[in-house]
């Protein structure tokens, strides 16, 4: 059957160029060979009299109508690829990018003989997260192995956790951000278990041949899945980015969608309101951002919605779909007939994972403030939910404003300028919040310069954009740009008459009613000095010497 | 013992003479995978009841092992993974009952790695020793074949059945 050529890359051969020929379709790998080439051209039923419909096409009220006699239950397993420095069970080198089959060995190539070791990483990185996601931990788990042949499996087998994960029956809270209506919600999580990765293919685009990159294989990742909690794709995106904070913040991996570090399967069915059993389940891959898994998970509650509307609920089928980004919609990859056979059982080659009590123990007191404590921190310390999210949604930028505020910055203003300007500027220059010249040491100064009046605010944003892309420090560029404002009524006062005094025309429109004009005043009198006056007592001057009877 | 429990598994897992004519995508989310758990423990704590042994579903084991094979083909290895099913029939005739189930090798345990990198000097002889398409087609149908039927790596198969055997 395998009329595909699987040809094996060879290093030399292997150029940039050639990378730009194919594409990498990580997600098909479950798929065989045979149905590569059709998948294509046969999987895709011709579109019957009734279309599968994106919202817009129907009168947005009567779908809503429908929307709402059906409930949406959704799954997500998550595929976490870890930062360790080595692979799972051997001590190749774990690192994204190498050149195709470099990073290889006997072990993960499957070759006779080799035996798997466990890297210590790899148990230390399941019970965090176990952990972080209020898990209980096994303490004697094993590893078992799981068959499917596919030119990504050397060994023919993945060796997965099937009947004991290191971790399960935990939950997650997250918070649904304002735009998408508010609100906090707790999603149950069924377990976590670790096993190693797939190598790639990477098909061509002619279809004939694939090649095969086993630098992945064996890689190890932790894979979460969820109870089916979630009702909506906004629900879902924000159940994925949480995993994708608590990952960052545990740093166990960078998760990084693009790169594949994080991949979300939704499992997706609707049911009547009010029915107790669910639907026929339907699953979506090659989700590469939340954002598209919202609208993906969108797409196919419509969909499924639609179908149960018009009477053919029968045409739901257990099937995987893939999201065509494209198109914006979800079309089949693969029926499901029946259930697939992996032919589970335990793995000889590997001890049992037995974790002593003390380990987790110290492993628990380890952890640090994950999202959601930090969010609830925040939050009493009297931020907005919307400051509270955006602070807490990068642990960078969370540290970077936790550093601030114990240098005893003003809270509300420390979380301003991390959202307004600097947040402006970092997107402006594409750089991350630890890119920046400024120091959180330097922001608190600058924060409170402003607080004691030493500079005005519209100063403080001047010289805030030199210290972003120069450093240096509040005080030295004080004190070298002579900044500091001006307080001082008497000097105020002069600059005032000598502003009204240039300027007689304006005074006299004032005078005859035309008020406005104060603000060209309190410009001239500001440009004279340099921005420094405090516009406070200015304006206040300002005011007193306008109104003045000669 | 556990060759055994585990080879059950695997036979058991095929159905009854039953053709099923799956396509080759018949993979599922492991979400569904848990549903099978308890008929799959069953196998491995089970009494080891020689009747279990049903005669192998040659095309099923084929589609398990994505191979495609003509009927002549199937028939002639039926015949051989009989033999094979027989063999294990007898290994069952044993009395294991007070024998502990040796699932893996022992050790204690804390048998981990450091994770620092290591790569492995003869990568070249690895990659120059991946075969030619064709040659691939034939190792892969000795090499799936093999691990579909037998699910232990050899070694293994050896210390477990002394074990076994002893009692």
């Amino acid at each position: 059957m395998s009329t595909t050529l699987f040809r094996t890359i060879q290093p030399n051969h292997f150029t940039l160029l050639g990378t730009a020929l194919f594409r990498t379709r990580r997600t098909t790998r479950h798929i065989s060979v045979r149905c590569l080439n059709q998948t294509a051209t046969t999987q895709e039923p011709k579109p019957s009299s009734q279309p599968r419909t994106a919202p817009k096409n129907h009168g947005s009220n009567k779908l809503d109508e429908i929307l709402r006699d059906y409930e949406a239950v959704i799954g997500i397993e998550t595929h976490v690829q870890l930062s360790t420095s080595t692979k799972a069970f051997c001590s190749c080198p774990n690192s994204y990018g190498s050149h195709p089959n470099t990073s290889i060995c006997p072990v993960c190539m499957g070759l006779p003989g080799a035996l798997p070791v466990l890297s210590s990483k790899v148990v230390d990185f399941g019970v965090r997260l176990g952990l972080a996601l209020n898990c209980e931990l096994s303490l004697k788990s094993k590893f078992d192995r799981k068959q499917y042949f596919y030119p990504d499996l050397p060994k023919g087998y993945q060796i997965s956790q099937f009947d004991i994960p290191i971790a399960s029956g935990g939950y997650v809270d997250v918070d649904i951000p304002l735009e998408f209506g508010g609100g906090h919600r707790r999603f149950g999580i069924t377990r976590v278990h670790m096993e190693e990765d797939a190598g790639k293919l990477l098909h061509s685009d002619s279809g004939d041949y694939s090649q095969v990159d086993l630098n992945r294989a064996g890689v190890p990742l932790l894979e979460i899945v969820s109870e089916p909690d979630m009702r909506s794709g906004i629900e879902a995106a924000e159940y994925g980015s949480e995993m994708q904070r608590i990952v960052r913040y545990l740093g166990v991996s960078n998760g990084n969608m693009q790169e594949g570090s994080l991949r979300c399967d939704v499992n997706i069915s609707i049911r009547p309101i009010g029915q107790a059993e669910f639907g026929t389940k339907v699953e979506i891959k090659n989700l590469n951002a939340f954002s598209a898994m919202s609208r993906a998970i969108d797409y196919e509650i419509t969909r499924q919605a639609l179908l149960y509307n018009q009477g053919q609920a029968d045409q739901i089928v257990t099937e995987t779909r893939l999201w065509d980004e494209g198109a914006q919609k979800t079309v089949t990859m693969r029926k499901k007939e029946g259930l697939a056979d992996y032919r589970y059982f335990p793995e000889p080659d590997l001890p049992e994972v037995i974790l002593a009590q003390e380990y987790v123990d110290s492993i628990r007191a380890s952890l640090p403030e994950l999202p959601e404590a930090k969010r609830r921190r925040y939050e009493d310390m009297g931020l907005g939910i919307q400051d509270v999210l955006f602070i807490a949604n990068d642990v960078s930028v969370a540290e970077y404003f936790d550093e601030v505020i114990s240098k005893g910055a003003d809270v509300k203003s420390a979380a301003n300028w991390l959202m307004s300007d600097i947040a402006a500027y970092l997107k402006n220059e594409e750089l991350s919040i630890n890119d920046v010249k400024l120091t959180p040491q330097e922001l608190a100064e600058l924060i409170a310069a402003i607080k004691d009046e030493t500079i005005s605010g519209k100063i403080g944003k001047q010289i805030l954009f030199e210290l972003l892309a120069k450093g240096g420090t509040v005080q030295g560029l004080i004190k070298e740009k002579d900044l500091v404002q001006i307080t001082d009524p008497v000097e105020i006062e002069k600059m005032i008459m000598k502003v009204i005094s240039e300027s007689p025309k304006q005074l006299e429109q004032y005078r005859s009613g035309k008020t406005k004009l104060q603000g060209f005043f309190a410009g001239q009198v500001m440009k004279m000095s340099k921005g420094k006056a405090n516009p406070a007592l200015l304006n206040k001057i300002l005011l007193e010497k306008l109104n003045a009877k000669e | 013992m556990a060759t055994r429990a585990a080879l059950l598994a695997v036979l058991s897992a095929s159905p009854p003479p039953r053709m099923i004519r799956v396509k080759a995508s018949t993979f599922s989310s492991s979400s569904l995978q848990f549903q099978r758990h308890s008929r799959i423990a069953r196998c491995f704590s089970s009494d080891t009841n020689p009747s279990l042994l049903q005669p192998p579903d040659v095309s099923r084991l084929a589609e398990t092992a994505r191979i495609s094979l003509s009927p002549s083909e199937i028939e002639g290895c039926g015949a051989k993974i009989r033999q094979v099913i027989d063999w294990f029939g007898q290994l069952q005739q044993v009395d294991v009952n007070s024998v502990e189930p040796a699932i893996r090798a022992e050790m204690e345990g804390g048998n981990l790695r450091e994770d620092a990198p290591e790569t492995f000097d003869n990568r070249e002889s690895i990659r120059a020793s991946i075969p030619s398409f064709d040659e691939l087609l034939r190792i892969l149908w000795l090499k799936r074949f093999n691990s579909v039927l037998v699910l232990l790596p050899s070694s293994c198969l050896v210390s477990r059945f002394n074990t076994s055997v002893k009692a």
